[in-house]
């Protein structure tokens, strides 16, 4: 748990649904933690776990294929040093129960990233979507 | 990302540049594996990556099991020290030839 008492802040951005997006979260989320004044090691941890999660959105809520102009919508919260990431989108409903990472110890190529999430992450929870959203994640880190 | 490729003898020497995640991985396997697939030893300088997600770690393991499956070796070397934290976290660093 960090010493130091970040201050409370509120920031969310739309980025479009697509691979080449991640950057642009990743960039987002830097600026964010800046101002957060977050610890380098916990920071690229925190922005691994978010781009993992827009990186699901991307591959398995809209299955590499979302419109054109299709929106996903991060916001990062900080409050009393609670951090929550709520993500947004529009995609196919996901169904938690079937969200599972591979077996850590069987070695093959996928299945990692939901497994990052959850190593980094204190919560990892989906709400009920809300119009016109049809899925929301939120990621929870005590500071 | 970007790359570099050079080759002496059997060993191909591939840098990577940038940060490696699911919008690349593509390219970095057009880049790695036909030199594996040529049977040469693979040497993957990874000191310019600063960010590594988990499609680049699939690239690693695949580039890895396709390395033994051609009867060669990937070597991933000078790993940063931030990517290095994900593959340790992948439980990979047993697997992999880090150097």
């Amino acid at each position: 748990m960090s010493e130091i008492a970040h201050q409370d802040h509120t920031e969310k951005k739309a980025f479009l649904v697509n691979s080449s997006s991640l950057k642009d979260v990743r960039s987002f989320c830097r600026d964010v933690f800046e101002k957060l004044q977050i610890q380098q090691d916990l920071k690229d941890e925190l922005v691994l776990a978010i781009a993992e999660a827009a990186q699901n959105i991307v591959k398995h809520a809209f299955k590499n294929a979302a419109k054109p102009n299709e929106l996903m919508v991060v916001q990062i919260s900080c409050e009393n040093n609670k951090l929550q990431i709520a993500f947004y989108d529009r995609g196919t409903p996901v169904d938690p129960k079937k969200v599972k990472h591979r077996e850590i110890d069987n070695v093959k190529p996928g299945g990692l990233g939901t497994f990052f999430i959850q190593e980094i992450m204190d919560v990892v929870e989906f709400k009920d979507g809300k119009k016109p959203w049809i899925n929301h994640l939120v990621l929870t880190k005590q500071l | 990302m970007s790359y570099k490729v050079t080759e002496e003898g059997n060993i191909a020497t591939i840098h990577l540049d940038g940060e490696i995640d699911m919008d690349v991985t593509e390219k970095a396997k057009e880049v790695i594996f036909p030199h594996i697939d040529a049977g040469k030893e693979v040497h993957l300088n990874l000191s310019n990556v600063q960010y590594m997600d988990s499609s680049g770690i699939s690239v690693l393991i695949e580039s890895h099991q396709k390395g033994l499956e051609k009867n060669t070796k990937v070597i991933i070397k000078d790993v940063s020290k931030s990517v290095l934290k994900v593959i340790m976290m992948a439980k990979l660093e047993q697997i992999l030839n880090l150097e």
